[in-house]
């Protein structure tokens, strides 16, 4: 089930990470991970870094993905983009503004995609 | 980019101003916090902030935003900082330029980005004047409050939008003018409806006269009487015969009024007589007043005006009691953790009650069936002090059938040789003109009726003839009177005089004010 859950989110951020990029975004990282947790994708645009949460569900018969991030989602995703500001000084010094953003996604039965829906500044 | 807006606080009749400090901070995180002791009413403005700003559509910025309410050691209430924190949010991110002048802003805001009206804007207008605030930009539905203060600008706002086009004078909001008599309906009691009109009432001459008296003087006054006799009747119809506030009378109603937001929107200054009535279990704190942060009770909300209680023995006994001091001092102080505050509390109490709990003691036709211990116990609710405190003591018997049958609506008085019953209107006259002479009487000593006078002040203006002292000194022998009744007896003898216009107290007023001194043991 671990494992299974892994493969999941992969498959959702590459699918996030190709949705964004066609939106114009740059990625800088890809499921950046310390002991503390991780962040799904970390992307940029017009001098604002984002840092993204990505959720996948198929179906939207047990909740939608929008249902999954709630109030300690945002916190732990805030805490993990302190710490990797932190490890990482030039980035903070290169953007001023910083956004937590979540992109979620709906996959139908057969895993084509049914809806993405993307939502900026989620940590407000 | 910080920026600092003037707001203020209020504590009890005193509004401290409050600098609204906002900074939207160029890097960071977003979010959207408020320090500076808010309760929750504050602590909910983010929302509506927010939200007025969006739909002004203004881009709200996704920037870390901290607001400080200062001095930040003052708790603060209410939604009256909704209009500064928008303004400040909105000077930081230069939509728009502060005005150089020193302007209080002040006001919730609605969703929409319209104003809503809030309370308390006149006693807002009163600080600003002391503390030479040059602008005032308050809710369009409670700018009429500020404009009966003069030497400062009043700018009422409609919404957000109409503030930004002015300040950056786009275009401007016209100032209100500065004028006593505002308020957009302009109502006074003549177009009020009264619920009851003294012709209505049948028979009850007695009580009427007494009610006619403690109108003009302020006296209060205490009704007896058999269940139906007609005291509710009487008490709501002397809501009719209450002359209209002077002026420095209504600028002290208004005040109260403005503090707990009882001032309708579009309202300006508080002219009508407030005439408030009290169910019986109206707590302490709601009759008093109180709370962690002191608010007016009833008390003060009929200052300068009539407080009713019906049923007043059913009141708990500790209400009743805690009414002794403030019924004598005319202010009441409430002290708690966050301070001591005093509201004034001159007001004229009408009390009505029943003789026993089954209502027909003393009745010549139905027999009372309590038992003597059970009227003890009822009367014994009502204390001596207490019934000190009040001027006039009146039995209100029940009414004769013949009456009532021969005259449904009392145009005229069965029997007797007057033709007409004196309306409501013609009663008010009297009461106004006699209130007329005791307004130039008390001219500049904050004292309007005589029966606020202290009693260096009856040693000052009343006049009363010796026929007339002998009189009081034969009724001080002869019934006990405690020194306050003896003054209070003074205090209704010139009221009397007054309403027959009379510039001595003459042997007659003593009499009458002697009628209704209270009766013990019938």
């Amino acid at each position: 089930m671990k494992k299974f859950n892994r493969e999941v989110g992969k498959k959702g951020e590459e699918i996030a990470a190709k949705y964004l990029q066609g939106k114009g975004y740059k990625i800088h990282e890809r499921n950046y991970s310390t002991k503390f947790g991780e962040i799904d994708l970390i992307v940029s645009k017009n001098n604002i870094l984002s840092f993204v949460e990505v959720k996948l569900k198929k179906g939207e018969d047990f909740g939608t993905p929008e249902e999954m991030i709630g109030k300690n989602k945002r916190a732990q995703v805030e805490r993990m983009a302190n710490l990797y500001l932190t490890a990482k000084p030039g980035i903070s010094e290169e953007y001023n503004s910083f956004l937590i953003d979540a992109v979620c996604i709906v996959l139908d039965e057969d895993n084509s995609i049914r809806r993405i829906s993307y939502y900026e500044n989620i940590g407000f | 980019m910080l920026t600092k807006v003037l707001s203020a606080a209020h504590f009890g009749l005193e509004a401290t101003p409050i600098e609204v400090e906002v900074n939207v901070f160029k890097k960071g995180f977003p979010g959207f916090s408020i320090i500076g002791l808010p309760n929750k009413s504050i602590e909910e403005a983010k929302e509506r902030v927010k939200t007025a700003l969006i739909n002004t559509g203004i881009d709200f910025p996704n920037l870390k935003i901290v607001v400080n309410l200062a001095p930040a050691d003052i708790p603060k209430e209410g939604s009256l900082y909704d209009l500064p924190i928008a303004v400040g949010i909105l000077a930081s991110i230069e939509v728009v330029n502060l005005p150089a002048e020193k302007s209080f802003f002040y006001g919730e805001l609605s969703l929409d980005g319209g104003l809503r009206h809030t309370k308390g804007v006149f006693l807002l207008a009163l600080a600003g004047k002391s503390l030479k605030i040059k602008n005032l930009f308050v809710p369009n539905d409670s700018a009429n409050e500020a404009s009966v203060i003069s030497g400062i600008n009043v700018y009422p706002v409609r919404s957000l939008q109409d503030l930004i086009n002015h300040l950056n004078g786009i275009v401007r909001i016209e100032k209100l003018k500065y004028c006593l008599s505002t308020g957009r309906s302009g109502r006074s009691i003549d177009s009020q409806s009264i619920e009851f009109d003294f012709s209505e009432i049948i028979g009850q001459e007695s009580a009427k006269r007494a009610m006619t008296i403690a109108a003009a003087g302020g006296h209060n006054i205490f009704m007896q009487g058999t269940p139906g006799a007609g005291k509710t009747m009487l008490a709501r119809a002397t809501a009719g015969i209450l002359p209209p506030l002077n002026e420095e009378e209504a600028l002290e109603v208004t005040k109260i009024y403005s503090l707990t937001g009882n001032i309708p929107p579009g309202e300006g200054l508080i002219k009508t007589r407030p005439f408030r009535t009290a169910h019986h279990t109206t707590s302490r704190i709601g009759l008093i007043g109180g709370g962690s942060i002191p608010h007016p009770g009833e008390i003060s909300l009929s200052h300068n005006g009539v407080l009713f209680l019906d049923e007043f023995p059913e009141f708990s006994r500790a209400t009743l009691e805690a009414l002794r001091q403030p019924m004598e001092d005319g202010r009441v102080s409430i002290i708690r953790i966050a301070g001591s505050i005093t509201f004034p509390a001159s007001f004229m109490l009408i009390a009505a009650a029943n003789p026993c709990p089954c209502g027909y003691l003393g009745d010549p036709k139905r027999e009372c069936k309590c038992t003597p211990r059970m009227v003890m116990k009822y009367q014994a609710k009502l204390s001596g002090p207490l019934m000190d405190r009040i001027d006039l003591h009146i039995n209100v018997p029940a009414v004769d059938v013949d009456k009532l049958i021969t005259n449904p609506t009392s145009s005229r008085r069965g029997g007797t040789s007057r033709d007409a019953v004196e309306n409501s209107r013609q009663i008010r006259e009297q009461v106004i003109k006699a209130r007329e002479i005791q307004n130039k009487r008390f001219r500049g000593l904050q004292i309007y009726i005589n029966a606020n006078m202290k009693n260096k002040h009856i040693k000052d203006f009343c006049v009363i003839d010796l026929q007339s002292l002998l009189l009081l000194k034969q009724a001080v022998n002869t019934y006990n009177l405690s020194a306050r009744t003896y003054f209070r007896l003074i205090k209704v003898s010139q009221t009397i005089a007054d309403l027959s216009e009379s510039k001595k107290i003459l042997p007659a007023h003593v009499a009458e004010a002697l009628q209704y001194r209270i009766r013990s043991g019938d």
